[in-house]
């Protein structure tokens, strides 16, 4: 409520001492500064004319009529002092966080603690945008304020899905029973009123008819299905085939939040789904969100946790204890206090899980828990669901692609194939591998249709004998604030490689990969021997390219093809030696596509592209200043099987056109596969030597 | 989001401006009330400008109470707070208005008006600038979002063909541009009318009068708020705000209408088209959200 800050104060000086300047200065300048005392300035008095002849202008400028313009303006000045003192003793934030959730101004109020607990992330946006308009080399505006918007509005619209499956603003309280958590029958989803033949908001484009008519083809149909409490369901399938969507029929977010329509029967907690929006049913269905970052609406663990409890209008010393009793049984009593921004991945996924516990549901949807998570957090996770199914007889649905993490722990499995879903005996997924390889056949010395860098021909050859490095880093290291994250890195990577990057989170691999690409300083990274910190952009985006973790930062324009004319057109205003084909055509040569069959996917928003298409296409941007060494941070990070052979076969295509790759990666699987070397990272540190890789 | 007191929350809102607009306007009023009665106008100007956001904010807060407008609301007037502190240092290049233009614009007149009270208390929040002012900037930045809302559509959504919507979809962005230039000016003139008196005092060819013919005053407040901001700040904004609105316009509308609130307006908004992308957590990892967009499902 009070405490003490020194820039509002120092503000209020500022105005006050301007706004007292001001009106002296009127006084001067329209004639209002003669009087008693020393003539100090004698200016000639200009009369004004038409509707303003009453007004004359400047005139003699006395000592005392300074002074007593001066004067005349002190108790305004002092006003404004006093609202200084005030704002600099008064933490108006604590009185909105009080209102928040009750009272007649809660939109107001709860709008207000959102808007505060959204600025460390915003900053976070614009720091990360900031960067990727420096890897693609963009910096117009549009290039910082776009991305930045579409995530706070996806921000956004987590939050409101968080918030509406937490209880807040439900009309009444729906009690759920506890023996069916829930009952399908002969159900169907689909997105659009099934009344509707024709969408309201046509699509514009021609071409965009095929997209439309895609997502009009897109349903599920024929879902019977019950799941008993104590059980843990895992749903399984490609991407696009509603895992996500399935999972949120059942918290109701599908039907009721994203427009998407419902057809059958689906009963929850012995509620009807289609006609209970999930606000009403808070009480009993718990949803951890995909994202789970996004999804927090508090700045403290301890209000996070509590939140749905508090929406409700539970007295605080209830909610107190019970998020104690939800801490306990989770492990976190010690992160109570943090504030949710400065929480680790996996304490993330543990505090949202907690969120979602603390009404006591009978029934908890989870969507993807494990896609950000390192291998001690997922196993720590998963272990965390199946006791809740198997000990606290919690009705457990995760959806998920990863699935040799949950062979131990799933009753039964639910596969979406054709638009059908099919369930599985709990033996399923324990001998099941991660889906369909990709070729290990490396197109990438010759003959790859982005063989289209003949300068580098001649190094791309895998040398016999050891040559001169292509890239070589001596003693680098990285600070944030007062951390090290890359402690002293040395290391040299030789044309021809494609090295895996591994280690936990938070081991520096990722300040690693930026450091490559942006050194702070010279003297460290050195590409085909010249310094990178010293180079001009374009040339240094010649030398070393980076794809960062979120390859949406990098993109800006309304459609694919505007994003490939404009890193075209970049790329002509540059000094490049090499003719590199157009962007677009790299694009589809990376997907495995001619430009023809591409064209479907060039006219569409480049946010709906499919995670794996955007990463090659944020691959092809940067591939487009025919770098030496092409950098990737976490490509496979939520991608299911299919989408990681497309990503893994483009970084092998893309290997043909740089001389070297470097991916950062959690996934053995994926870097055993693809990487002629693997190095690994902890603490900051290289922790395996640069080893030489199977031949 | 209209309900059955839509009717009645609409005469709030409308009378509570005009007020509000006596408020802004009270040194030309002044004149009009009894002599011994003009020394207490400015003081009910100030206790009434106040206590008319609270009634509004009171008003629109029961039909705003849902999950998505909280959520877009608390974000997007983060956003505006940033936009505006970040713009304090560099001489007036104030960006806020594009924000609100356009949100107004995408999600209605109701919805932008609280946008621009919510931005103001944000960033005075966090600059620690609240004061008498306050609720006058609130007000008129409230208006700025509001205006947008109230424009009237450009063609019609549903019967366009490719090249009329394409067209549509400028002609929507120029008209956008054009009210924030518009918007830019009137904003700089009301928050100079009221505190117009304070700034220049009593002595000067410009000062206000209290017993002046209106004419009178009318013509001193025209050169005050010209020399003031019309001709330096206002038109910083206005360009900054046009040219904003050019760059970043189709494609923030394209964002927000992805976000469309339930019962707002449906309409696209450009030639990308927001219209048919509704998915709410395709966030980064936008790997199994895609039940937008066809995908061959190959059997695993």
């Amino acid at each position: 409520m009070f405490r003490f800050r020194l820039a509002p104060l120092r503000a209020a000086v500022i105005l006050a001492v301007g706004f007292v300047v001001l009106r002296v200065g009127y006084r001067v300048l329209f004639g209002g500064a003669s009087g008693s005392g020393l003539l100090l300035l004698d200016l000639p008095r200009v009369a004004l004319a038409g509707p303003f002849s009453q007004v004359g202008l400047l005139g003699p400028v006395t000592a005392g009529g300074l002074a007593n313009a001066a004067l005349s303006a002190l108790p305004v000045a002092a006003l404004i002092l006093v609202f200084g003192v005030l704002n600099a003793v008064v933490d108006v934030s604590r009185l909105f966080a009080r209102g928040a959730g009750r009272g007649p101004l809660r939109t107001v109020s709860r709008a207000l603690v959102i808007a505060w607990a959204t600025f460390p992330a915003l900053l976070d946006s614009v720091r990360r945008v900031r960067v990727a308009g420096r890897l693609r080399g963009e910096r117009s505006i549009r290039a910082l304020l776009v991305p930045v918007f579409e995530q706070t509005i996806e921000r956004s619209l987590a939050l409101a899905a968080s918030m509406e499956t937490r209880g807040f603003a439900a009309a009444q309280v729906v009690d759920g029973v506890g023996e069916r958590p829930v009952v399908m029958t002969d159900a169907a989803l689909r997105f659009g009123d099934p009344r509707e033949t024709v969408p309201v908001d046509g699509p514009d484009e021609g071409q965009e008819a095929g997209q439309t008519a895609g997502q009009a083809d897109w349903h599920l149909a024929h879902l019977n299905l019950e799941l008993a409490p104590g059980t843990l369901t895992v749903i399984i399938g490609a991407t696009g085939s509603g895992k996500t969507s399935l999972l949120h029929s059942l918290s109701g977010l599908f039907q009721h939040f994203i427009e998407g329509s419902q057809a059958g029967r689906i009963i929850v907690g012995g509620v009807d789904r289609a006609a209970t929006p999930p606000r009403d049913t808070a009480g009993f269905v718990g949803v951890v969100s995909q994202n789970v970052r996004l999804s927090f609406v508090a700045e403290t663990v301890r209000d996070e946790i509590g939140f749905a409890l508090a929406v409700r209008g539970v007295a605080a010393v209830i909610v107190h204890q019970r998020v104690r009793e939800i801490a306990g049984r989770l492990g976190i009593e010690h992160l109570l206090d943090r504030g949710v921004q400065a929480l680790s991945a996996g304490e993330a996924s543990l505090i949202a899980i907690g969120a979602a516990l603390v009404c006591r549901p009978i029934l908890l949807l989870v969507d993807e828990p494990l896609a950000d998570l390192d291998a001690p957090a997922r196993l720590r996770v998963c272990r965390l669901l199946e006791r809740l199914a198997h000990e606290s007889g919690v009705c457990v649905v995760v959806a998920e692609h990863n699935t040799r993490e949950w062979a131990a722990a799933a009753d039964a499995w639910l596969e979406l194939r054709g638009n059908r879903a099919h369930l599985l005996g709990a033996g399923f997924g324990t001998g099941a591998g991660e889906g369909p390889g990709f070729a290990r056949a490396r197109p990438r010395r010759a003959g790859s249709p982005l063989d289209d860098a003949p300068a580098a021909a001649g190094t791309r050859a895998r040398p016999s004998a050891p040559v001169a490095p292509l890239v070589s880093i001596r003693h680098l290291s990285v600070r944030r604030g007062t951390a090290v994250v890359v402690d002293d890195v040395s290391l040299e990577i030789a044309a021809g490689d494609i090295i895996a990057l591994e280690g936990p989170n938070g081991a520096g691999k990722s300040s690693l990969l930026e450091a490559l690409a942006l050194p702070a300083a010279g003297g460290s990274v050195f590409v085909s021997g010249r310094d990178v910190a010293a180079l001009r952009p374009p040339e240094r985006r010649a030398a070393v390219a980076l794809v960062p973790e979120h390859v949406d930062d990098l993109l800006f324009a309304t459609t694919v093809a505007e994003e490939c004319r404009r890193t075209d057109r970049a790329r002509h205003r540059t000094p490049v030696a090499v003719a590199v084909q157009p962007t677009a055509a790299r694009f589809a040569a990376l997907l495995g596509l001619d430009v023809a069959s591409a064209r479907h996917l060039l006219v569409r928003h480049p946010r709906d592209l499919s995670a794996g298409e955007r990463l090659c296409l944020v691959i092809a941007i940067q591939l487009s200043a025919a770098p030496s060494v092409l950098l990737v941070d976490e490509p496979t990070r939520g991608l299911d099987p299919e989408a990681r052979a497309l990503v893994g076969t483009a970084l092998l295509r893309a290997s043909g056109t740089a001389s070297a790759v470097v991916f950062a990666t959690h996934d053995r699987d994926f870097a055993r596969d693809l990487a002629t070397r693997t190095i690994s990272m902890n603490a900051a540190r290289i922790v395996s030597g640069p080893l030489v890789g199977a031949p | 989001m209209i309900h059955a007191g839509g009717r009645w929350t609409a005469g709030i809102l409308v009378g509570g401006s005009v007020l509000a607009a006596a408020g802004f306007a009270w040194p030309l009023f002044a004149a009009a009330v009894p002599r011994d009665a003009q020394a207490a106008v400015p003081i009910v100007a100030f206790a009434l400008v106040p206590a008319l956001v609270v009634a509004l904010a009171l008003t629109l807060d029961r039909e705003m109470y849902t999950a998505k407008t909280v959520a877009l609301l608390g974000v997007l007037s983060a956003v505006g707070a940033a936009v505006r502190i970040a713009g304090t240092g560099v001489g007036g290049v104030e960006a806020v208005f594009i924000l609100l233009v356009l949100a107004g614009r995408a999600y209605g007149a109701r919805f932008g008006f609280l946008l621009g009270l919510l931005t103001i208390a944000v960033s005075s929040m966090l600059w620690g600038g609240f004061g008498p002012w306050t609720p006058f900037q609130m007000f008129a930045c409230g208006w700025v979002g509001a205006g947008a809302g109230l424009l009237p559509r450009v063609g019609r959504a549903g019967t366009r063909t490719n090249p009329a919507s394409r067209l549509a979809a400028r002609l929507e962005i120029a008209l956008l541009a054009g009210y924030g230039i518009v918007a830019s000016y009137l904003f700089g003139l009301v928050m100079n009318l009221w505190f117009w008196p304070f700034a220049v005092g009593g002595g000067t060819g410009i000062s206000y009068v209290a017993d002046a013919p209106l004419g009178g005053n009318i013509a001193s407040f025209t050169l005050y708020t010209l020399v003031t901001s019309t001709l330096t700040w206002d038109t910083v904004r206005a360009v900054t705000t046009a040219v904003g609105i050019v760059l970043v316009g189709p494609a923030a509308l394209s964002a927000l209408g992805r976000a469309r609130l339930r019962g707002a307006k449906r309409r696209s908004t450009s030639p990308g088209g927001g219209g048919t992308r509704t998915h709410p957590s395709t966030v980064q990892g936008a790997a199994a959200t895609p039940p937008t967009r066809p995908r061959p499902s190959a059997p695993a």
